[in-house]
């Protein structure tokens, strides 16, 4: 009867505030002048889903992850998952493609190679819109920090030219 | 100079007495102005002036008299989609009767994409562009759909939030016609002196 309870009141709608949050992300660290990858971990509450990249109307607001980098720093490719094809009580005969539980990003991180290697903090934010089974929230912000290892390429190998077999006199 | 510890001690509580006090209370503060705009029923509907997507001015109060079904909503919400074309099927229905729904959007989407949202649904009845003030007098409107039911005599007689079923609204549209209708139809009577 408990357990019902806590499901009934889970599905009143506003009754909690739907949350994305993010994991703390590992520090990658990336050879300058070349392009690593980070993946960046988020979980949307249960209960909720938000709308994937690539939602199926134009009205909808995709979710979106806006970087600012620091100079010298350059941010390529983000790829987002594939979302999941979904219908909901609310509307039973459409499906929307949606991101619940776990999902993550990854974002293509490229120092210059004139950067000095050390740590370099990133910010950005992700853009998300959630909804239950019964509403929807409007959309929301929230901030996206993470930090690369900048590193010194290994040295170049230094080859001797070859010698000639030919002795020179 | 030597403090004493307990004079220490006791100046940390009242500190932090005080915060927990002042904190308390100013959580209050916003409760209560919350509660002001949530708590509606029975009240007079918080008037507005809001726009139409093509510049025409509407308030809430053009249509005293009516019973109206207010519902803020927006281009993002999927079940505020689900619910419109009833809304319509409603405004046919009981239009003749005295019903107006009028539709408030709550979102950023330009007045264009608004208003071509609402016609690729088929919406036959206003719709006006929202602003976050007229969200706060109907209490906040923290979520999509809301539906606020105002009677003839410009009172709250019902809110809804989320999407509920058809039979549920129809419910709601009879109640909001309902109200006020014998008041004015007393108002109306001819004196028998």
């Amino acid at each position: 009867m408990v357990a019902w309870l806590a499901f009934a009141q889970d599905d009143i709608p506003g009754k909690k505030i739907p949350s994305v949050t993010m994991s703390a992300p590992e520090i990658v660290s990336i050879t300058r002048g070349k392009p690593g990858t980070v993946s960046l971990h988020f979980r949307v509450e249960r209960g909720f889903h938000v709308n994937s990249n690539k939602p199926k109307s134009e009205f909808l607001i995709p979710t979106a992850l806006k970087v600012n980098p620091p100079t010298d720093i350059i941010i390529g490719k983000v790829s987002y998952p594939a979302g999941e094809d979904k219908s909901f009580p609310f509307s039973p005969d459409e499906k929307l493609n949606v991101y619940t539980g776990d999902f993550s990003v990854d974002v293509v991180v490229r120092p210059l190679a004139s950067v000095i290697a050390g740590k370099y903090a990133v910010h950005g934010e992700l853009k998300y819109q959630a909804c239950d089974n019964a509403a929807c929230y409007p959309p929301k912000k929230i901030p996206v920090d993470f930090q690369v290892k900048v590193v010194k390429g290994a040295a170049p190998v230094r080859r001797n030219p070859r010698q000639s077999p030919h002795i020179h006199s | 100079m030597k403090r004493d510890p307990i004079i220490i001690i006791v100046a940390a509580m009242v500190v932090t007495a005080m915060l927990v006090f002042g904190f308390h209370m100013s959580r209050r503060q916003s409760d209560q102005a919350r509660l002001e705009g949530s708590n509606l029923q029975g009240k007079p509907a918080p008037d507005f002036e809001l726009q139409t997507p093509d510049g025409k001015t509407l308030h809430l109060s053009d249509f005293h008299g009516k019973g109206v079904l207010l519902n803020f909503w927006a281009t993002w919400c999927v079940p505020c989609k689900v619910e419109m074309p009833w809304f319509v099927e409603l405004q046919k229905q009981y239009g003749p009767q005295g019903l107006q729904v009028l539709g408030v959007a709550m979102d950023d989407a330009n007045p264009e994409d608004i208003a071509k949202f609402a016609k690729e649904l088929g919406v036959n009845y206003p719709i006006v562009i929202g602003k976050e003030a007229v969200g706060d007098a109907y209490g906040g409107i923290p979520f999509l759909p809301a539906t606020f039911y105002v009677g003839r005599d410009g009172k709250v007689v019902d809110k809804i939030y989320g999407l509920k079923s058809r039979s549920d609204i129809e419910d709601d549209v009879k109640k909001s016609l309902a109200q006020g209708q014998i008041s004015q139809a007393q108002s109306q009577k001819p004196s028998q002196n």
